[in-house]
């Protein structure tokens, strides 16, 4: 009897497995497949990246200065330090009976003191009301070739920027300041003067202060301005008209 | 025992055998096949047998076959759910990209105009900028202007001291007997400081004019 039923545990294994290439019943169909998303990153007005008004942070930081002198008015160009503090030359702001200072979108700025670097054409201005937005300072110089965006009111007139590179050092021309100066082929005009020099990653790497018949333009390099800022004694008041 | 051999029609007998024997089929002489005795097998368990294992069958493709019906409806049903489920996200995505296009649009319109309020912002800054620096150097002109009137008004002024006071001192020196001679010297030096103030004055208007 055992070897006449040979075929049945075959069968059972063949019925089995026959079961199992059946094709199943099919999976509930989902109510969506549309995948989740990271959220996107807002930008908040009045951060440094996008202001109320659209306008970037580098014209933000810039400021125009009008320096109203005895018989003579003269203009040049700043950028905020912090938000109370701008930087500028020393000869923009000397000699002066009054200083007055406006931003990007023409909003004027009242100024409460006015101090100048003795060793640097640098001047700092502190003033009554925050001002827009205040860019980095650069670790370091930059080297020559790079790029390099200037953000000032040249001539007295509109708020302009403009590009090019760096194009080497050299002893400063006008003997106003110690140590090397930064030479750069990005055009500027007098009331550049005081402009902040932009490198790529947008921070602080010079300010202007003067230019040649070449056309070349000549930068306060920010390691100047950096030990300048670290003497407290370097400064003092700035000399006024009056006396 | 000598078994009779089995003929078609004729009932099976069953034969109590110690072993089941064997034997190869023999040719015999006159034609004949002898069929060695086998086992025999039951033809009506053998029948029952296969109807069973007929019915076992017919049941499993009954139910084979219903299995089948039932999962191809199944599948079919899938099939339309993920369709219309299809159709919809279509649907969404054709009226996404449709709302994309025009945010896309929009957002160029804004941007525009965007620049073009700041390109705005920025010459209404420059053109009170200018205002103000006209302001500042008419300001300064006022006052220049101020000074050198002052200036004039002062020599004038003075001048005119000076002159009055030398036509009185000559009037006075046409007959000196008629005055004491400190009172001619105090008048003197008068007119000599009135005279020396307009010189001051005109200095000084000379200065401002110089500037």
């Amino acid at each position: 009897m055992t070897l006449r039923r040979w075929w049945v545990p075959p069968a059972v294994v063949a019925l089995l497995a026959g079961c199992a290439v059946l094709p199943p019943m099919p999976p509930p169909v989902p109510t969506g497949v549309v995948p989740t998303v990271d959220s996107v990153p807002t930008i908040s007005a009045g951060s440094d990246q996008l202001s109320p008004d659209g306008f970037d942070a580098v014209r933000r930081m810039a400021v125009r200065i009008r320096n109203v002198g005895c018989g003579q008015v003269s203009t040049g160009s700043g950028f905020a330090l912090t938000a109370t503090t701008l930087v500028t030359n020393k000869h923009v702001v000397q000699d002066s009976a009054q200083l007055q200072v406006s931003t990007y979108d023409g909003h004027d700025v009242d100024v409460t003191t006015a101090s100048t670097a003795g060793l640097a054409d640098l001047a700092l201005v502190r003033t009554k009301e925050n001002l827009p937005s205040a860019p980095e300072l650069a670790a370091t110089d930059p080297r020559q070739g790079d790029p390099v965006t200037v953000v000032g009111y040249p001539l007295g007139g509109q708020l302009t920027v403009t590009n090019g590179h760096v194009i080497g050092t050299t002893t400063d021309p006008l003997n106003s300041n110690l140590g090397q100066v930064l030479v750069t082929d990005a055009r500027v005009e007098p009331g550049s003067s005081g402009s902040a020099a932009l490198g790529a990653d947008g921070k602080v790497i010079g300010v202007v202060y003067a230019k040649n018949a070449a056309g070349y333009s000549f930068l306060v390099p920010v390691s100047t301005l950096r030990a300048m800022l670290g003497d407290e004694t370097g400064f003092e008041p700035a000399p006024t008209c009056a006396g | 025992m000598t078994d009779a051999p089995w003929r078609p029609g004729q009932p099976e007998q069953l034969h109590a055998v110690d072993a089941p024997t064997v034997a190869l089929p023999v040719w015999l002489h006159d034609g004949a096949e002898t069929i060695a005795p086998v086992p025999a097998r039951p033809r009506r368990t053998a029948v029952v047998v296969l109807a069973v294992l007929l019915g076992v069958v017919l049941a499993a493709s009954g139910t084979l076959t219903w299995y089948l019906l039932r999962v191809n409806a199944a599948w079919q049903e899938h099939s339309q759910q993920w369709e219309a489920l299809a159709e919809q996200h279509g649907a969404d995505l054709a009226q996404a990209r449709s709302d994309l296009e025009q945010t896309r649009t929009e957002l160029a319109g804004v941007q525009e105009q965007l620049t073009t309020a700041q390109g705005r912002i920025t010459q209404l800054a420059d053109e009170k900028a200018q205002l103000g620096d006209q302001t500042a150097a008419q300001q300064q002109l006022a006052d220049y202007q101020a000074r050198v009137s002052k200036a004039a008004g002062q020599v004038a002024t003075a001048l005119a001291n000076c002159i009055d006071g030398q036509q009185q001192l000559i009037g006075y020196l046409a007959d000196p007997s008629r005055y004491a001679p400190d009172q001619l010297t105090a008048y003197k030096q008068q007119v000599q400081d009135y005279c020396r103030q307009a010189r001051d004055a005109n200095t000084t208007l000379q200065s401002e004019l110089a500037k």
